[in-house]
């Protein structure tokens, strides 16, 4: 849907972007990732057309991205604003309006969100008289009031509490089952986890991952094993020799155990099964996946920057 | 531009719905309408009615004022010496606010003493001073010649050297109508003021609460500004139109019930002077005696001024309100808002003093340059569009309304370039330099 090609950007002397090329695919969550001051907001900025890269350019469906292109975008930024002295349908209208839509256009997409939020009396309210939470859920039906079919979310689930978060991952997942391509930046890596297909991971300004969640999962794998056996815990201990080092066993059922080994040097799972064959009867082995946390902070450190 | 629109009715709203926005439509005008009221009576002081005791020991005067000049100060006489203690704490005398003393040698030494209580304005002073003088003119002349009281007069009639320019050779023009035209400079002024601090203000306030990222997410932010300088500008012509209302109708109030002695039919007036009706002649005197109502009413060609007022209004607010709101979007904390908007004062001050300038030297070639200046044109043109201009030279005008137009076009092309540049960044210092950076990058 939105493709950037070796976009850079730098405000004076400091590179925020470089020679950044990536795809934002349709139809799916792409999570923006990246420490901080890695260049997230930057390239949301110039996907927003906030800011004009000094290098390179985008394209949004195969063509050039324009001002046009504003009008199908919901952005909600990671500051958040609102007039304080406006009413909440009055600051929603006046968002429509300025997207294009008519009065009554707006109007309509307005009952329909403040219904599906269950908050429709909250329509003649000044935000002023809404508390931070409150005011958050406006402006997360801001971002999204026009229908826009690309969505660039900013750290959405900030200043939410867990039942408000859950209701706006569901969100989210449901925009995504209706077909909008949603940028999800954030820090929450359980968010990503759970939600985004897609990953894009800059890192001081350069991107060090564009693939799909499993794909990256997939190329990062852990060091570690788990094996599940049944015989005795010694006999298990002294099968792995130096080979493998035991973290961590518990019992699962009697006689039953888990197991987490670290692998040491270059180790195989096949050495593995071969060490322990024989000393115990083995349930099942298989390699531990990393959390999203994990592969971020893998990939991060990986490209830190020499000192 | 159908955004631009919309940011602008916005502003609007808001503005105009504000309650003291409402609050200062109604008493705006009616202070201006007070200090109107008060300018008109103090140009007419004098007229409260004074009694005048003249102690004329002498029977020099022989109890008789032959020239009434003030009609509201009433003579009366005394024989003898009058004590001036006994004038002060007298019973009798309390209903006198002036005490004469015309001693018998008032004819050769020409003196006469005057006690007041109070104060005496010297519109009293003048009329008590050409009472007493006529009168003793016409004893004296009784006394020492042969002459008639009207031959003396007409030679003591001293040569009266009438200054006219040759554009205005009729003398309809006075220094009045400059100050009225700095009176226009001084309101475009004033509202620049407010209003562009109230620009340079919202758009500071939408950048602390961040409401920025989402508005320029959605338009380009030379909308933006532009939106914002024209909702604040309609909101400031909203209010200059209502006041210039109820103004109106203040004045149409005075004209018809408050100083209605002083309007009376140029028709009525000439029947009357033909027929001689003294009362009348006064009233007519009346009317060109009060030099304010006398300009407000008759000598402006409001026609022209206030046209020309209005397109002075528009371009200097957009030149000016163009620089507010680049100093709005640039600024990272409030106080960088009030250390950037005092040179903008000082410029609006220094206009307002080369309006006067103008006034007191309008051949001085400092006025000639400050008239197409944009920061000083506003006020300029409307000293100089009030007082006229000679002719030929109307084309003055134009080049100086057309300069400030050309330049208020400038001057949103860099505002707008600074605002891009400027009005996502937030918690910085502003300085001249980083300026000159947002002005040189494309974003």
């Amino acid at each position: 849907m939105i493709e950037i090609f070796e976009v850079s950007k730098s405000y004076q002397r400091n590179v925020a972007l470089n020679n950044l090329s990536a795809e934002i695919p349709r139809g799916q969550i792409t999570g923006l990732l990246g420490p901080n001051g890695a260049g997230k907001t930057t390239l949301i900025r110039i996907i927003n057309q906030m800011l004009i890269p000094n290098t390179g350019y985008l394209k949004y469906d195969g063509k050039f991205l324009n001002h046009s292109h504003l009008r199908l975008m919901g952005y909600l930024p990671e500051e958040r604003g609102l007039y304080k002295s406006m009413t909440v349908g009055d600051q929603l209208s006046f968002l429509c309006r300025l997207r294009g839509m008519t009065r009554a256009e707006g109007s309509a997409q307005i009952r329909h969100w403040l219904d599906k939020f269950n908050i429709s009396d909250w329509r003649g309210k000044k935000i002023e008289s809404l508390s931070k939470g409150m005011a958050q859920k406006i402006q997360f039906i801001a971002a999204l009031v026009h229908d826009p079919e690309f969505i660039i979310l900013d750290e959405p689930l900030s200043g939410f509490d867990p039942i408000n978060v859950d209701l706006i991952m569901s969100e989210l997942l449901d925009l995504k089952d209706q077909g909008k391509t949603i940028l999800l930046s954030t820090h929450n890596m359980q968010s990503v986890q759970d939600m985004c297909s897609h990953i894009l991971l800059l890192n001081d300004g350069t991107k060090i991952a564009d693939s799909s969640f499993s794909e990256l999962s997939q190329n990062h794998q852990s060091s570690q094993f788990v094996v599940r056996y049944r015989g005795t815990k010694i006999a298990f201990a002294n099968s792995l020799w130096t080979d493998f080092e035991l973290l961590d066993q518990h019992e699962v059922t009697s006689d039953l155990f888990e197991a987490s080994l670290a692998q040491r040097g270059d180790r195989s799972v096949d050495d593995l099964i071969g060490n322990i064959k024989g000393h115990v009867s083995i349930e099942a082995v298989s390699r531990k996946r990393l959390n999203m946390q994990e592969i971020f902070l893998e990939l991060v450190n990986a490209n830190k920057p020499l000192e | 531009m159908k955004q631009v629109w919309i940011i602008a009715m916005r502003e609007l709203r808001g503005r105009i719905w504000n309650r003291s926005f409402l609050l200062m439509l109604i008493i705006g005008p009616l202070l201006l309408l007070t200090m109107a009221y008060f300018l008109v009576k103090a140009n007419d002081q004098g007229k409260k009615n004074l009694t005048v005791l003249i102690a004329d020991p002498g029977n020099i005067m022989e109890g008789v004022i032959s020239s009434r000049e003030n009609q509201k100060i009433s003579y009366y006489f005394v024989d003898g010496y009058l004590d001036l203690d006994e004038f002060k704490r007298g019973k009798d005398y309390q209903k006198f606010d002036v005490l004469i003393e015309v001693n018998e040698k008032v004819l050769n030494n020409k003196k006469a003493f005057v006690f007041y209580r109070g104060f005496l304005s010297s519109d009293a002073k003048n009329s008590i001073k050409f009472n007493i003088e006529r009168r003793i003119e016409e004893v004296m002349v009784n006394e020492f010649s042969t002459l008639t009281i009207d031959k003396y007069r007409q030679m003591k009639q001293p040569l009266n050297m009438d200054y006219r320019n040759v554009d205005d050779p009729y003398g309809m023009q006075s220094q009045s109508e400059g100050y009225v035209g700095l009176i226009f400079g001084f309101v475009i002024v004033i509202f620049i003021l407010l209003f562009g601090l109230s620009i340079m203000r919202g758009i500071a306030r939408e950048k602390s609460n961040r409401i920025v990222e989402v508005l320029v997410s959605v338009v380009k932010p030379r909308r933006l500004m532009l939106g914002k300088i024209l909702g604040v500008g309609l909101s400031a012509l909203t209010q200059l139109f209502a006041w210039s209302i109820f103004i109106g109708i203040g004045f149409w109030f005075f004209q018809n019930y408050v100083f209605s002695e002083f309007f009376i039919s140029d028709e009525y007036i000439t029947m009357q002077l033909n027929e001689g009706n003294d009362v009348l002649f006064g009233k007519y005197n009346m009317l060109h005696q009060n030099e304010v109502i006398d300009l407000i009413y008759q000598r402006l060609n409001l026609s022209v001024v206030l046209p020309i007022f209005f397109i002075t209004f528009v371009l200097g607010y957009v030149f000016y309100g163009a620089f507010f709101s680049l100093i709005g979007a640039g600024i990272g904390s409030e106080s960088d808002g009030q250390q950037f908007s005092i040179p903008m004062i000082l410029f609006l001050f220094f206009a307002v003093y080369i309006g006067y300038f103008s006034i007191v030297h309008p051949e001085s070639s400092l006025v000639a340059i400050c008239e197409f200046i944009p920061f000083t044109s506003p006020v300029v043109i409307m000293v100089k569009t009030c007082q006229g201009y000679a002719s030929g030279s109307g084309y003055l005008l134009v080049v100086s309304l057309f300069i400030l137009f050309l330049s208020s076009l400038i001057m949103l092309y860099f505002a707008s370039r600074i605002f891009r540049n400027g009005v996502l960044e937030f918690g910085h210092s502003l300085s001249i330099r980083k300026l000159f950076i947002w002005l040189k990058s494309d974003s």
